[in-house]
């Protein structure tokens, strides 16, 4: 591994029952980059994204993230180690409001221990509390959601939900932001909010592995790109040097 | 008032505080933690049980009837071992029932653990004394305090309320903090909540138990003041009279819960109780069970959010003076 990689699959394997559904893929993601994550259906991208965010245990191979072995990890420890993902569905915590979404990401709460909520009171976490408020209207601001932050999440739309998991993935400050399919189900307007935002947070140097059906998106956003067909990593380079590749075409001609 | 209303009215209010304070322990491990506790009588049962032996005192040779650890400790002690009690059954309970089982299993575990409790408590009667349960547990600070047996019930009135309003702290504690937040997020969805860090086994838990402690003691206070004891006033259906009083008051919402046991266990069951009988012996009785079954799935279906629903949380803006107490009051949320 070397010094920018952030993080490092090495023949990953996972099968259900008799499918392979990750058949020894490696690839890595390089620190500061936007790494896209393309290929077929079935081609088991989902499924090394669940393995990589602890959802899924691996059956062989090896994750190395921020350089230290991270595999079988449970979703808990790689989320405080800086590893958050977005769900394919949506996921928000509907009874609870937006702005409330946002805070419950953040990480080491103080309010959050039994000892704090029953002994600390007033003063051990209300000022910190205080602070998490005004980062996350920043952030809801960032996202021109302020009118829904008093807003049940449940009651938000498609599009609305997909921004409210990004905004809720940067509460908790992560290394490495994992997306599985951010702009699925979005109108096209939405989605090309949304692909500015993610530039925006590259800029700012949060690094992410994305996981996108539209060939055209993984264009404009995508550093890298990481070409995945049956269970195993076909292809990686830029996109422009993977349009020439045969195999990469084979692959979405032929599903 | 005359007496015999005295008598009413009092030990109607002492049932009231007993219950608000059950649904306020059942309304923090489902209402905020989202755990479908079906056991949950079976800690207030022990609660109520350990409070019994604790101020019976020894067991006597010649003694009618059996039990475990017989002391007499001095009032508020057995209260307070009380809820210790029944936050260790549900620690005991939470590593069978709730570990690594889906929320629909967990229910049924729950459910099994209720129905098991009841068949254990009635047969050894070494452990629980069979049916017969327990009787003569003295009533606290009686003897000390000379009160007729009127003025005794309205002393009683404000022992239950005193509890009542330190349960109200320590439910507040979990559900106006971030780890009532947390707990919340994990009865949403437990899956995104342990992938943003949350430690989803901890936090219900922490609930569970939390709700352990409440039950035991309210089982505690019901048992003192009743002065008997018996497995068959601990069935599960009491549990689903406690789960109807938070579905109709308002899942989530302390005072809508409240609310909900001022309706339900008090307001419904006791109006029922004089109705004349019709058909065969206890059909009425049975009829109140299937009413509030009914009452439960009518609020589920069309009310779902309850008569006082879940309040939003808000934050002050930047400038805008910080909630008092006093305020919180005027708006009297929950």
């Amino acid at each position: 591994m070397t010094a920018g990689d952030l993080l490092v699959v090495e023949d990953l394997r996972r099968s259900f029952g008799g499918v392979h559904a990750v058949d020894g893929a490696s690839f890595k993601v390089q620190s500061g980059s936007i790494t896209g994550l393309i290929g077929p259906n079935g081609a088991g991208k989902s499924t090394a994204l669940g393995v990589i965010a602890g959802a899924l245990r691996p059956d062989a191979g090896r994750i190395e993230f921020d350089g230290r072995d991270v595999t079988a990890l449970s979703p808990m420890s790689l989320a405080r180690r800086g590893l958050i993902r977005t769900f394919q569905t949506s996921s928000e915590f509907p009874r609870l409001t937006v702005i409330e979404n946002l805070l419950v990401a953040a990480q080491h709460n103080p309010g959050e221990t039994l000892r704090g909520a029953l002994l600390g009171g007033r003063r051990s976490w209300r000022a910190h509390e205080r602070q998490l408020v005004e980062r996350a209207r920043e952030l809801i601001a960032g996202f021109e959601m302020s009118d829904k932050e008093d807003e049940w999440a449940g009651n938000l739309s498609g599009g609305q939900k997909r921004l409210l998991e990004i905004m809720r993935g940067l509460m908790a400050e992560p290394k490495l932001l994992l997306l599985d399919e951010p702009m699925a189900g979005v109108n096209p307007t939405l989605s090309r909010s949304i692909e500015e935002h993610l530039q925006r947070l590259n800029r700012d140097g949060l690094t992410m592995l994305m996981i996108e059906h539209e060939l055209r998106v993984v264009e404009r956003l995508c550093d890298r790109v990481v070409v995945m067909a049956q269970g195993k990593v076909i292809s990686e380079g830029t996109m422009d040097t993977l349009r020439t590749e045969q195999e990469v075409l084979d692959a979405y001609l032929v599903g | 008032m005359s007496v015999a209303w005295q008598f009413y009215f009092s030990t109607l209010l002492i049932y009231l505080a007993v219950d608000v304070m059950a649904v306020w322990g059942l309304n923090l491990q489902f209402g905020v933690a989202g755990i479908s506790s079906f056991a949950f009588i079976v800690f207030q049962a022990m609660g109520a049980y350990t409070a019994s032996v604790l101020t019976l005192g020894p067991e006597q040779g010649t003694s009618f009837q059996h039990y475990v650890g017989g002391a007499s400790l001095p009032f508020p002690l057995p209260v307070i071992a009380a809820g210790a009690a029944g936050g260790l059954l549900a620690l005991l309970v939470g590593l069978v029932g709730i570990r690594r089982l889906r929320a629909d299993y967990q229910a049924m575990v729950m459910l099994v653990i209720s129905l098991t409790a009841t068949y254990v408590a009635d047969n050894s009667t070494h452990l629980f004394n069979g049916p017969a349960g327990l009787s003569l547990v003295p009533k606290p600070l009686f003897g000390g305090l000379n009160l007729s047996l009127v003025n005794y019930q309205w002393f009683y009135v404000g022992l239950c309320a005193v509890f009542c309003a330190l349960i109200w702290w320590f439910v507040r504690r979990f559900t106006e903090s971030p780890l009532g937040r947390a707990m919340r997020a994990v009865r949403d969805n437990e899956h995104a909540a342990a992938a943003l860090g949350k430690n989803v086994f901890g936090l219900r838990m922490t609930a569970f138990v939390a709700g352990g402690v409440i039950a035991g003691i309210s089982g505690a206070v019901f048992v003192e003041f009743l002065g008997a004891w018996s497995p068959g006033s601990w069935l599960y259906p009491e549990t689903f009279v406690f789960f109807t009083a938070i579905l109709v008051g308002g899942t989530g919402n302390n005072i809508g819960v409240a609310v909900g046991a001022l309706l339900v266990p008090i307001g419904f069951l006791e109006s029922t109780r004089f109705l004349p009988n019709v058909g065969y012996p206890g059909f009425v009785d049975a009829l109140q069970w299937v009413a509030v079954g009914v009452m439960a799935l009518i609020f589920l279906w069309f009310w779902p959010r309850g008569v006082i629903p879940e309040r939003k949380r808000r934050f002050p803006q930047p400038g805008e003076a910080p909630r008092t107490i006093g305020r919180r009051l005027l708006r009297s949320r929950g």
